[in-house]
């Protein structure tokens, strides 16, 4: 093939003149719309978001993964539900009461409720689902709450009933979380390996309408929902692996709200005028936190003068202005900031590295020609795991960079998670670890602090055993008074900041953007966060996407 | 080297790799920034005079951890092709110099390390290894020196019929003499050749382990881990993906066109 030169320059300014006139076209595309201060309420629309994996079952007892169980909660309901507040509220069941020697709960049923096929929803559904969730052959881990029931009855197809072999005080909570599954459905399937975790029927506000492996999952507005219409027609969820992608999405329109991060908070919405002028940023403090954890069965970690020496030396104000961009707030309890269970009288361990020195010297440590700690010829130092997420390693290196100023040598290793929980959590093989704990409503943390939580794959994986902090968790397992069970959360509170088993490191702010076309959705936020009325959202006529009708 | 020098590629590959070699090696003369200050007051500073090629996620000097980067995926490249190389040239000499079944059972090992993708060989091992910058060295070499050991058989294979073996043997010369004295030294050039290219390689693969978090751990820094953090920040902070991503790319270009040259120069068919 021989080509004459000037062609094939012609061709280049061709298609550079091409090139050119589409950047331009969608330079002039950008139009600015303005806003009104408020719009009628219409129904339909599609509201599109993103999720960075794909569901994998949308049964959520057996599913894990938090993209099914955001969309299986769409689809299912409980028999009772948090309200904005945080107060518990009636979903399928409108009463529930608690019998005087606080181990009976009796649970009333709506009037009318169906399931999206149009079959009557019944006590029976919510036997059959308590049956399924103990039932040893279902593969769930969510099975220990359920199993505390000593008995469960369906007595009339309005009432169900439970009992219980001793107070239970988060009983309540967990009836807020189990998912009722359709029972005329499931009674003969085989619920690890159900047509019905792809194809799900429920009573929810939403019902599966398309899910294209891969691609995106459609729900379509119930009209046989049990809680009442949803005003938005669809919720589309796109999977798109990579957040930075999503963020593309978001600034390009074709999704509609995310989670972003810090630096896209603090730094990429103020330097670009067009997003603050379509998007709403929306902060809250999120229900969890992070922190440094010791393996305390080892040396030195099993020395409580270690602990708090370390817990001084570290900076945390540091760790929330360098790692989170001062999103984020310290914590001295294993509770949210600002809620009922957080006792607000303790404070975290200042940064004072003077302090940690004097403990060290106390625990028996002498510095060495390399300015290090050592003890019996030994030095002090350890590897901080982490997992493969920015933010973890990067309080790790701000972490490592505070201890080797006091004479601490510590090495950070970044692991994928599998792995990371498989050969070292599980194995309990670890020195230290930057992890986080997201926390349920209840303020039960028996699994994660009772000293016989400690088997392998248990939540007690550092080895924490305070013989009074195991009595004051049984014992708010059993007081269902709520003022009683805070005094006891409060005490336990302290216990575990004065022993110092892990270091609170910050609680992080969730970030999101939503884009204006969204109405509806309440500031402030309230304690429950802006999602809690998400099916009151509606997307005014004039604000939506030009769709295809489908 | 004269003809080295008149090669354009060859030499542009030269200089390229001699300013790395120099930059890394007075890195903390040149380094206006020790790599791993921490200053949370100056995060993800775009490049300017005091920061030349910016800032990272925790303020740290972008410029100097390219410099100290450089290190080591220069170490990297080095050590792991000189593990290599000598594998390569121990198995090569000995399947060349004894043909028979030594050779075959050499041959049948290259073979069956040449079938695996090697890259996810070294992934596996890795990940059962703790992450150091030693192991992934010795790793990267004890996956990549097959290649060696093919053209140092091939080469033995032509050069033990010459004249000047023959005459070795007939005078007694033992077997380890007449690989070292007369063998080696006649198949250097293919040698140095795939050597050179086989670091360009070495340095690719490094970066690639770093990028995804099995190479050199935080807070060390290495071309493939800035490039890892740039990722996090790419619609922001460009500098963070820009400069080692150009960094990687000119090494391994400066290493592949040294290594063609080397071949063209050194090819005796070659006589323009």
């Amino acid at each position: 093939m021989t080509h004459h030169p000037s062609h094939t320059i012609a061709r280049i300014i061709t298609l550079l003149i091409l090139i050119f006139n589409l950047i331009s076209c969608s330079n002039n595309e950008v139009e600015t719309i303005d806003y009104k201060d408020s719009y009628k309420l219409e129904g339909g629309g599609n509201l599109v978001n993103a999720m960075v994996g794909e569901p994998s079952n949308l049964i959520a007892m057996i599913a894990g993964d938090s993209a099914s169980s955001v969309i299986a909660g769409n689809i299912f309901n409980s028999l009772i539900k948090y309200d904005e507040k945080l107060n518990y509220a009636p979903e399928l069941a409108e009463k529930w009461d608690v019998s005087l020697d606080q181990k009976t709960i009796t649970f009333t049923l709506k009037e009318n409720l169906f399931w999206a096929d149009g079959t009557p929803l019944t006590s029976e559904d919510v036997l059959f689902t308590w049956k399924l969730v103990t039932d040893p052959k279902t593969r769930t881990p969510y099975a220990s709450d359920y199993l505390l029931v000593k008995e469960a009855s369906a007595p009339n197809p309005k009432t169900f009933i439970v009992t219980y072999d001793e107070t239970y005080a988060p009983a309540i909570d967990t009836w807020a979380s189990l998912h009722i599954l359709p029972k005329h459905i499931l009674k003969d399937e085989d619920i690890n390996n159900t047509f019905f975790s792809r194809n799900p029927i429920g009573s929810g506000y939403y019902q599966l309408d398309q899910w294209i492996s891969g691609q995106q999952v459609t729900l379509k507005a119930n009209t046989k929902s049990s809680q009442g219409p949803a005003n938005i027609k669809y919720l589309t969820s796109r999977i798109i692996p990579d957040t930075s992608s999503q963020f593309l999405e978001l600034t390009a329109d074709n999704i509609d709200l995310m989670n972003i991060n810090p630096i896209q908070h603090q730094r990429v919405f103020p330097a670009r005028k067009d997003l603050e002028q379509k998007i709403n940023l929306y902060k809250e403090l999120g229900n969890g936190y992070t922190y440094l954890g010791f393996n305390l069965k080892k040396e030195p970690f099993n020395d409580i003068n270690v602990r708090r020496a370390i817990n001084y030396a570290i900076d945390k104000d540091e760790v929330i202005k360098g790692v989170l961009l001062g999103l984020g707030e310290p914590v001295a309890s294993p509770y949210k900031p600002g809620t009922r269970w957080n006792n607000a009288n303790l404070s975290p361990y200042p940064y004072d590295p003077n302090k940690a020195l004097s403990l060290l010297k106390a625990a028996g440590y002498q510095k060495n020609q390399s300015g290090l700690f050592e003890k019996d010829g030994k030095v002090l130092g350890f590897e901080i795991l982490t997992n493969q997420n920015k933010q973890r390693e990067m309080t790790a290196v701000l972490v490592q960079r505070r201890l080797k100023e006091i004479g601490i040598d510590v090495t950070i290793r970044v692991i994928e998670w599998a792995s990371f929980i498989n050969r070292f959590i599980k194995t309990g093989d670890f020195n230290a670890v930057v992890l986080g704990w997201s926390l349920s409503l209840d303020p039960d943390q028996y699994n994660i602090w009772h000293s016989s939580q400690q088997g392998p794959g248990q939540f007690n994986f550092i080895g924490y055993n305070n013989k009074e902090v195991d009595k004051l968790l049984e014992d708010g397992r059993k007081e269902l008074d709520p003022s009683k069970r805070q005094k006891i959360y409060y005490k336990f509170s302290e216990h575990l900041l004065s022993d110092s088993p892990i270091v609170y490191l910050y609680a992080g702010y969730g970030l999101s953007a939503v884009n204006k076309r969204v109405q509806g959705i309440k500031t402030p936020a309230p304690p429950a966060g802006i999602y809690h009325n998400s099916y009151d959202w509606f997307i005014p006529q004039s604000l939506r996407r030009n769709e295809m009708a489908n | 080297m004269r003809k080295i020098i008149r090669n354009p590629l060859a030499l542009s590959g030269l200089i390229i790799i001699f300013l790395i070699l120099v930059l890394a090696l007075f890195a903390p003369i040149i380094a206006p920034y020790d790599p791993n200050f921490i200053d949370i007051e100056s995060i993800l500073i775009a490049p300017s005079l005091s920061h030349l090629m910016g800032t990272d996620g925790l303020g740290r000097d972008v410029f100097s951890r390219m410099l100290f980067g450089a290190r080591i995926s220069l170490l990297v490249g080095f050590v792991a092709v000189g593990i290599a190389t000598a594998i390569g040239v121990i198995l090569g000499s000995v399947a060349g110099y004894y043909r028979g079944w030594l050779d075959s059972l050499i041959m049948r090992l290259v073979d069956i390390m040449l079938s695996i993708p090697s890259f996810f060989l070294i992934l596996a091992v890795i990940a059962f290894l703790t992450p150091s910058i030693w192991n992934i060295m010795i790793v990267i070499g004890l996956t990549s020196w097959m290649g060696v050991t093919r053209l140092v058989r091939a080469e033995f294979f032509s050069l033990r019929q010459r004249e000047y073996v023959m005459a070795a043997q007939t005078m007694g010369a033992s077997d380890l003499k007449i690989i070292t004295k007369h063998l080696l030294p006649n198949s250097l050039t293919p040698i140095i050749v795939s050597s050179v290219l086989g670091i360009a390689s070495a340095v690719l693969v490094e970066s690639g382990l770093s990028f995804l978090g099995l190479g050199v751990q935080a807070p060390t820094a290495s071309w493939g881990n800035i490039l890892t953090d740039g990722k996090e920040y790419i619609q922001f902070a460009w500098w963070l993906s820009l400069f080692p991503g150009m960094a990687i790319l000119l090494t391994v270009l400066g290493y592949n066109l040294l290594g063609e040259g080397l071949r063209d120069a050194m090819d005796p068919k070659n006589n323009n």
